[in-house]
């Protein structure tokens, strides 16, 4: 292992960020259903791992073993992947099987969190205040939302550098704080989606009722008095419910509503 | 100008993709990309509506593990720019771009399938020239993966670029007026799916207080959807502390990282 003991020294703050955003570029893009996001790996991290490794030999080896099948939020990678190189710069090729375990062994937990906070919860609040602004012509939400993302992005670059300096053991305590966190979001992800329904979802019945001269305007006379947003309430539970049959697919449910849509505008039943 | 316009559309349209699997800046969810849209195209309010319609259906749509989902941002993109070229009137604008977008959106899911497939070779290319030695020229063969998901959303944006307009054009004066007020109706329907899927996910039963509180507020009180979030904010923030307090071992865990975690509470 003589060889690998100088080229430790040479990793640079500077190499790990160029690979953290190397690996940030590529994440999904090379994704495919053999080995998912494998190929990124070994994309981000080749220029890092080619100063460590100096015999080709290593290299090569390093390299097929991060071709391995790997998938994690890409986030959350970051981190498993800054540990990576921290081990592989420690003890060099002979880390290998210590670098694919852990790798293995920890994308499945992280996902699980990550996928829930990063590409449902994020989504979900900043959707619902962007979309909702947007539905009157106000770009503000949006713009919040691209900012935060920028915020974000700096923030991955700096969680690639902490997975390389506290490597596992940061890592395997992340655990429970991250699950308290993702119930904490779901908390403040529900009370924003309640509010979304009245909110977003509209339907006007133009029906009215007529007893000789009284003429009673269904929607403002009796359904709003009875509780505001009843239709769409009753319209989510429906689709809450068609969705959990798992009967319909999800594109058929969206047609059968344009649907709806379409045969209530011809009779007049409901309008814009 | 005109030109111009297109050629923006459909870059906007490549980098989209490569940036919600990538960087995650400008993302492709509807919103961002139809802020991004309605700058090009010089019509903000307009876009911004259509792009509000797609992002609440888009809710609850998570392309998480590699699964493939309609592709919102594709239909918020094709929408807006045929919806601003053919109308001048909002409600027409979005009845237009959800005609327009929600099948292009669909046949997204497609294309990304074609697009994974068509990269198990890129992944097979770049390990043979690395065993071969060729370590430049794997780096180089990686660059074609972005390039194949750039083109299943850059090539279907421009073929509406150059046709949509002139179909719709032509559509609009045979369509009745039920049929577009419909699809405006529809529209204002259909952020139901994006919030009924998203249930789906969430712990709906274990914490339909908040669910209904949200609810209340906002269909009694009629407080916009920030002040509400807010308020959840406060509520989640509360369980949090409370939970890190009651268990010990968590806590203590969690003492060495407090900057790391801290950095998220900004959201």
């Amino acid at each position: 292992m003589s060889n690998a003991e100088p080229a430790t020294n040479n990793v640079t703050k500077r190499d790990i960020r160029a690979a953290a955003i190397r690996y940030m570029f590529m994440a999904c893009n090379t994704f495919n259903y053999e080995n998912q996001q494998a190929p990124a790996v070994v994309f981000g991290l080749n220029k890092v791992l080619r100063k460590i490794h100096k015999k080709d030999e290593d290299y090569k080896a390093s390299l097929n073993n991060h071709f391995n099948y790997f998938n994690t939020t890409t986030w959350m990678a970051n981190l498993l992947l800054g540990a990576s190189v921290a081990m592989e710069q420690k003890d060099g090729i002979q880390s290998k099987d210590a670098v694919q375990a852990f790798k293995t062994g920890m994308m499945g937990p992280l996902a699980g969190v990550g996928d829930t906070l990063v590409w449902v919860l994020y989504p979900t609040i900043m959707g619902s205040i962007a979309g909702y602004m947007g539905l009157q012509g106000n770009p503000t939400g949006a713009i919040i939302w691209l900012l935060l993302n920028i915020v974000f992005f700096f923030f991955r670059i700096k969680l690639f550098d902490v997975g390389h300096t506290s490597g596992l053991k940061l890592i395997t305590a992340l655990g429970d704080r991250l699950n308290i966190f993702t119930e904490a979001a779901s908390i403040m992800g529900l009370t924003v989606v309640g509010a979304l329904i009245p909110a977003v979802v509209k339907m006007n019945i133009q029906l009215k009722y007529q007893t000789g001269e009284v003429t009673l305007p269904i929607q403002t006379e009796i359904l709003d008095k009875i509780m505001p947003a009843l239709l769409p309430a009753v319209l989510t539970l429906v689709v809450y419910k068609l969705i959990g049959s798992k009967k319909l697919s999800l594109t058929n449910i969206i047609f059968l509503i344009i649907a709806l849509a379409l045969v209530c505008s011809y009779f007049g039943i409901l309008g814009v | 100008m005109e030109i111009i316009q297109a050629i923006l559309i459909v870059a906007l349209a490549f980098w989209m993709v490569l940036d919600q699997q990538g960087f995650v800046i400008t993302t492709w969810f509807p919103s961002i990309i139809g802020m991004i849209a309605g700058f090009i195209m010089g019509d903000v309010p307009t876009a911004m509506v259509i792009a509000g319609t797609f992002q609440l259906m888009a809710l609850g749509v998570a392309n998480i593990g590699g699964s493939s989902v309609p592709n919102y941002g594709l239909a918020t993109l094709v929408g807006i720019y045929v919806a601003i070229r053919t109308t001048g009137d909002i409600e027409n604008a979005k009845a237009i771009a959800l005609a327009v977008g929600v099948p292009v959106g669909m046949l997204g899911i497609q294309l990304d399938v074609l697009g994974k497939i068509l990269n198990s070779y890129v992944s097979h290319a770049a390990q043979k020239a690395l065993n071969e030695g060729k370590f430049a020229k794997m780096n180089r063969i990686f660059w074609i993966g972005p390039l194949i998901f750039g083109l299943t959303t850059a090539i279907p944006t421009l073929l509406c670029v150059i046709f949509g307009d002139k179909i719709v054009k032509v559509l609009l004066d045979v369509v009745p007026k039920w049929f577009t007020d419909g699809l405006s109706i529809a529209g204002s329907m259909l952020p139901v799916v994006g919030i009924a899927l998203l249930l789906q996910f969430m712990p709906v039963k274990k914490y339909l207080t908040m669910l209904l509180i949200g609810f209340v507020i906002s269909a009694y009180l009629g407080l916009p959807i920030l002040g509400i979030a807010i308020l959840g904010f406060a509520f989640a923030y509360y369980f949090f502390t409370q939970k890190m307090n009651s268990t010990p071992a968590a806590a203590a865990a969690g003492n060495g990282n407090t900057s790391v975690e801290g950095d998220e509470f900004d959201e």
